[in-house]
Formats: C-alpha cells, sequence, structure tokens
C-alpha cells in the first residue's frame, strides 16, 4: 500500500532527494529559495555551506565525479543563480550528472523584472543536458524525479530546476509512486559488430584510444580486460586517464597536445582506432585533417550525435560499452608493433633529472603521486600544472583524477576536492592548483576550515599565470601582456588566516620531507611549492599542427 | 568571399509539447551553425504534441544537426524533406 503525506515543496524537494539516495548537497541561501532553506532546517539530508555559488557547483561536480553518483546544489535566484551557471557548462561539458536547484521569485512577480529575478531557465539552454522550471506544485515531485533519470540516463549531463517561491510554498500530497519513466525512449539499432571485427583482425597496428566515457560507462574493468587479452597498446584522453591500469605496459599516456611522445606517434602510424568514450577534441586531435591519417575508426559511444561528428567512423558501436566492447576481445597478432611502442616508451621516458636547486614541478608530482596512498583522489586547476599532473602522476581509477576537461575551468580543483572528499571521507584527497587558478574560488578555504575538510593542496606557485606566459612566449613574440603574478598574497599567510596548516618550500631538498609531512598530517594542509616562472610545458604539439610535429624545448 | 556552399534542408520536427521546447530547437540550431531562412510552429496545444518545420541552411551536414535536435529530450523525432522520419535514438 502506498502512504502518502501532505508536505511543502521545500519539503517535498528533499524527500525526493533521499528517495534518490542523497545525504549531501551544496549551496548558498538567499531570499527566493528560503522555503527551502526552512525545510531543509528539518531534513536529514545534510547541507554544505559554500562561500559562492560557483563553489557549490564545483563542489557537486566533484562529489558527483569522486563517488560516481549525482552531485547536488541549491542557490537562490538572479546573481545566486548565475553564479551557478560555469559550474553548469562545465559539467555539460565533462559529462557530469549534477542536478541545481534555484530558487525564483514568487509565479505572480515572474516577468516583471522583480528583484533578484533572471531568466535562468532561458539562461540553463546553453549549458544544461536539459532544464525545467516548476510553475504547479503539481508537477514537483514528478519533474525532480525526471531530473534524476535525465542526469543519468545515456550520456550524464547537469540538470536544472527553477523553483519559484510560491510554489517552494504551497502544500501537496507527495504520491510516493516511484520515478515515471521518460518517454521517447527507443533501443539503439544494433551495431556494426561484425563489421568492426573484421577491422580488428586485419589491424596490423591498432591503437585503443580511450577517453572519459570509459569511466562513466562503469567499464574500467571490461577496458582493462580488453586491453590485457588483445595486448593492443593504448592512450588516453586527459579524462581518460586512470581507466587503463597503470602496470600495462602497453600503456603509452596521454595523447593530444601536451601528450607523451610515444602516445602521439603510435597514434599517427597507427592503421586502426579503437576508439572508447571519446569525441575527437580539438585538443586531442591537433589538426584534425592529419590526425592518424591511416587509421580505420571503430568508434564505441553512447551519444549517437558523437559519431561522425569530427572524424567519420569507420564501424560504429553505440550503446553500452560494459556491454559491447567484450563483443570485440579477440586475440591479434601484433607482436612487432607492441615491441616498436614498447622501446618508444622506454627511448622516450619522462626525465626527472633537473640541473640546479630550484624545485622541478613534474618531479613534485611525481614525488607526490608515489607517495600518496592507494586510492588517492586528485583534482587539479588548469593550466601548465594540470598538465604536469596529468603527465607525471599516476591514478588507479579515473574517479582519481577529477579535472576540467573539456571546459578547462580555472577555479575547479578546490572546490571540487571538497566535493571529492565529502563523498569519500575515507580517501584522501590532493587538489594540485596553480596560484592564478587557487585565486579563483579562493573563498572555498572558508568552507575548509568549517567543516575541517581534510583537503591537502599542493600548490604550483611560478608566480604567473604560466600557460598564458608559455603560449606568450612561444606564439607571441615573448609578450607577456597581463601574466605576471609577482605580487600574489603570502599563501602561507592567506591558509594560516583558515586555520589550515602550510609550508612554502623553495628548494630541490625540501620535497620528500614536505609531502611526507603534508600526507601524514590529519587535518587540511597547503603546500606552497615555489617553482621557476620560466619552465614550460612539453611536449607541445603547437595549435592547427599534426600530433606528430610536437615542440620538445626551445 | 566565402566559397563554400549553402545547402538548404527543410526538417520536421516532432516533439512532446513540453515548456520552451521550441526554444531550446532555436538555440540547438544556432549553436550548430544553421540558418534559419523560416519556420513554422505549433506548439503549446494542449494535446501534448508539437509540430514544428523549419527551413535551414548551412556549410556543414544536416545530419549534424538532427543528431544535435534528436538529442533533445523532448523531441520525438525529426525527418528531413521526404525521407523517413530518424526516429530518436536513446539508450535503453
Ligand atoms: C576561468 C578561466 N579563465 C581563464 C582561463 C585561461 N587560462 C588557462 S591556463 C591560465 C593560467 C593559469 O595560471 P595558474 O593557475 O597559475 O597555472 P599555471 O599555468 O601557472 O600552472 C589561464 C589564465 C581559464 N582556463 N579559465
Ligand atoms: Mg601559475
Amino acid at each position: 500500500m502506498t502512504k502518502s503525506k501532505t508536505l511543502t515543496g521545500g519539503a517535498l524537494l528533499f524527500e525526493v532527494l533521499q528517495e534518490h539516495g542523497v545525504q549531501h548537497v551544496f549551496g548558498y541561501p538567499g531570499g527566493a529559495i528560503m522555503p527551502i532553506y526552512d525545510a531543509l532546517y528539518d531534513s536529514d539530508v545534510k547541507h554544505f555551506l559554500c562561500r559562492h555559488e560557483q563553489g557549490a557547483a564545483f563542489s557537486a561536480v566533484g562529489y558527483a565525479r569522486a563517488a560516481g553518483t549525482v552531485g547536488v546544489c541549491l542557490a537562490t535566484s538572479g546573481p545566486g543563480a548565475t553564479n551557478l551557471i560555469t559550474g553548469l557548462a562545465d559539467a555539460l561539458a565533462d559529462s557530469i550528472p549534477v542536478v541545481a536547484i534555484t530558487g525564483q521569485v514568487p509565479t505572480a512577480a515572474m516577468g516583471s523584472d522583480a528583484f533578484q529575478e533572471i531568466d535562468i531557465f532561458g539562461l540553463s539552454l546553453a549549458c544544461t543536458k536539459h532544464s525545467f522550471q516548476v510553475t504547479d506544485i503539481n508537477e514537483l515531485e514528478k519533474v525532480l524525479h525526471q531530473a534524476f533519470e535525465i542526469a543519468l540516463e545515456g550520456r550524464h549531463g547537469p540538470v536544472l530546476v527553477d523553483i519559484p517561491k510560491d510554489v517552494q510554498l504551497a502544500e501537496v500530497t507527495q504520491r510516493l509512486d516511484k520515478l515515471s519513466h521518460l518517454k521517447n525512449k527507443v533501443k539503439l539499432p544494433l551495431a556494426d559488430i561484425s563489421k568492426a571485427l573484421d577491422l580488428l583482425t586485419h589491424a596490423k597496428q591498432p591503437i585503443l584510444y580511450v577517453g572519459g566515457g570509459v569511466g562513466m560507462a562503469n567499464a574500467v574493468e571490461e577496458v582493462r580486460d580488453f586491453a590485457e587479452k588483445t595486448g593492443m597498446p593504448s592512450v588516453s584522453t586527459l579524462k581518460g586517464l586512470g581507466a587503463i591500469n597503470p602496470d600495462n605496459e602497453n600503456h603509452l599516456g596521454m595523447l593530444g597536445m601536451h601528450g607523451t611522445k610515444a602516445a602521439n606517434l603510435a597514434v599517427q602510424e597507427s592503421d586502426l582506432l579503437v576508439v572508447v568514450g571519446a569525441r575527437f577534441d580539438d585538443r586531442v586531435t591537433g589538426k584534425l585533417d592529419e590526425f592518424a591519417p591511416n587509421a580505420k575508426v571503430i568508434h564505441f559511444d553512447i551519444d549517437t550525435a558523437e559519431i561522425n561528428k569530427r572524424r567519420d567512423a569507420d564501424a560504429a558501436i553505440l550503446g553500452d560499452l560494459k556491454g559491447n566492447l567484450p563483443l570485440l576481445t579477440t586475440e591479434l597478432n601484433i607482436a612487432d608493433w607492441q615491441q616498436k611502442l614498447k622501446q618508444m616508451n622506454t627511448d622516450f621516458a619522462w626525465r626527472y633529472d633537473h640541473p640546479g636547486d630550484n624545485i622541478f614541478a613534474p618531479a613534485v608530482l611525481k614525488t607526490v603521486s608515489d607517495l600518496m596512498p592507494s586510492n588517492t583522489c586528485v583534482t587539479t586547476d588548469v593550466g601548465q600544472h594540470q598538465m604536469w599532473a596529468a603527465q607525471h602522476m599516476t591514478f588507479d581509477d579515473p574517479s582519481n583524477f577529477l579535472t576540467s576537461g573539456g571546459m578547462g575551468t580555472m577555479g575547479f580543483g578546490l572546490p571540487a576536492a571538497i566535493g571529492a572528499q565529502i563523498s569519500r571521507p575515507h580517501d584522501t584527497v590532493i587538489a594540485v592548483s596553480g596560484d592564478g587558478s587557487i585565486m579563483m574560488n579562493v573563498q572555498e578555504l572558508a568552507t575548509i576550515k568549517r567543516y575541517q575538510i581534510p583537503v591537502k593542496v599542493v600548490l604550483i606557485d611560478n608566480a604567473k599565470l604560466g600557460m598564458v606566459r608559455q603560449w606568450q612566449d612561444l606564439f607571441f613574440d615573448g609578450r607577456l601582456s597581463e601574466t605576471d603574478l609577482s605580487d600574489n598574497p603570502d599563501f602561507v599567510m592567506l591558509a594560516t588566516a583558515f586555520d589550515i596548516k602550510s609550508k612554502l618550500i623553495t628548494k630541490k631538498s625540501e620535497v620528500k620531507a614536505a609531502v611526507e609531512e603534508m600526507l601524514d598530517h590529519d587535518g587540511p594542509y597547503l603546500l606552497q611549492v615555489k617553482i621557476d616562472a620560466a619552465e614550460n610545458v612539453w611536449p607541445l604539439v603547437p595549435p592547427n599542427t599534426a600530433n606528430d610535429k610536437m615542440m620538445e624545448s626551445v | 568571399m566565402n566559397s563554400m556552399t549553402l545547402n538548404k534542408y527543410q526538417l520536421i520536427i516532432m516533439a512532446d509539447d513540453k515548456q520552451v521546447v521550441l526554444e531550446r530547437i532555436l538555440q540547438v540550431t544556432r549553436y550548430r551553425g544553421f540558418l534559419i531562412n523560416g519556420m513554422n510552429a505549433e506548439v503549446n496545444t494542449g494535446n501534448n504534441v508539437a509540430t514544428i518545420t523549419m527551413s535551414v541552411s548551412s556549410e556543414r551536414p544536416i545530419s549534424l544537426l538532427i543528431d544535435q535536435i534528436n538529442k533533445l529530450i523532448d523531441i520525438k523525432g525529426v525527418k528531413v524533406d521526404n525521407s523517413d522520419v530518424q526516429i530518436k535514438q536513446h539508450s535503453a
């Protein structure tokens, strides 16, 4: 027998959240969302007060990515809602399931330029997978269920639900019926499996090109199994890192603009790309016409619109990777190819012998990676430090490397780490940030302080917007326009102001002990690592250039 | 001057008659690089079926736009010219 009970829209929201297993939400209150915050007061859902709605959105993203569930954030109307937008755009670009709830002015005031009224529903069209505005309390329960279903269905993404204040206050009888399933669902067409098998058996130089879709399809095991059994050499995108077993000796690392030499050369020479959950992003392909020029393509994806979008597929296999990839597992006769690539892996291995006393960022990140416990979750901000983390750290699962891939959003790292730590209280969480990026959501240090969230921040400090400075040096005649940050705040003092233990290191000899101290510390910690401002990220494939024409130094 | 040729297409779109379905189609069409030359829309009909016919032009293949419109949650199907309706494809 189904029970029913009468409650306000605000209370109904938390009932439905709990039905979906939501225990934690991130948000910031304000006038048009007060009835929801009033209902929160009685709810078992735990709310984390972030110090900016963008922080709330990124914490929801970090939470979702680290735990493989839906992240939830709340904001008031007007500026609260617009402050969420960057986080939603980031979630859309990286296909992250997030449900954002915004308060809206009362329905009677809507469309009158009311105080703190913005058309967030209109604004959401370009930065969410789907959105709703609930003007009838009787629709609220169904819409909330649909929001969760849409966020997780097919290719994941963010969903926004805008709820006017009067709807939050209105009383309604909760139906307590289970999810009303989305209409319009049609089974995917039969895949080109036999075509793909044919391509595979004829390939002499195949490469497995692994993207972020693997983790999201929950297909890490299947992809590892496929890579092991076929022995196929593999490369990963930024978001695909962690999918391939770190011990796999046929893995060549990241491809693309800052990819390894071995990965990029191997892809350029390959005769078949087996693409799993990846989308030929421009940061991966370099000059598209010259990307893997001799390769046929088998493309596995959940999203029909990714097939033939940037590169035509010779065989397209739509649908659930977890079920589909094993169908292609077969033995391959590619010993020469494997041998050649293993040799490249050795010949082009990273080197950490760096002259002088100054700290070499790749070596620091390698040290952190070597010393951190297994199942550590690392987040990054955006810039050189992000690429060094991708190149020099090793991850045992895609959910252990959270970085803003599609959007490349500075300010992601700290709040994402907070969300990750809350979702996984027993794992170590490290945010690798830059001196520019950290300031973009620095207010979240207050969130760390309030909840004593034991995030470790490794701040790679070059006193520059380093990645932009690198491009100015390489491609704009060294005209360093607005990239100097030599007047940065005292980061140790800043951390201290938030009761966060911190330390500054400036010499190579200090690295190991400092990293150990940071990892051994129970609470939050900020390690400021001073590096040389002139260091560049290598290799680099210049813009609109084929991936085999990478620069390796100046 | 740009020498690429603009191709013209006529699309017939069927959708659940939900909130702002028309705005969603307009937004996706513009963003994906298609110019709208004209349209006729029957929306908010009360019977939950919206029908939109739209003529568009672009240098890009129409399949790109069809796939993206199909991805919108409320879309039932998109048809080009007189060819068969491309049924919405969603994961099971
Ligand atoms: C929100 C946002 N604004 C601007 C940029 C452009 N951008 C990319 S990297 C970068 C510099 C980042 O500096 P820092 O965080 O110090 O990292 P570094 O490159 O020095 O390691 C900038 C400005 C961006 N990615 N995101
Ligand atoms: Mg910097």
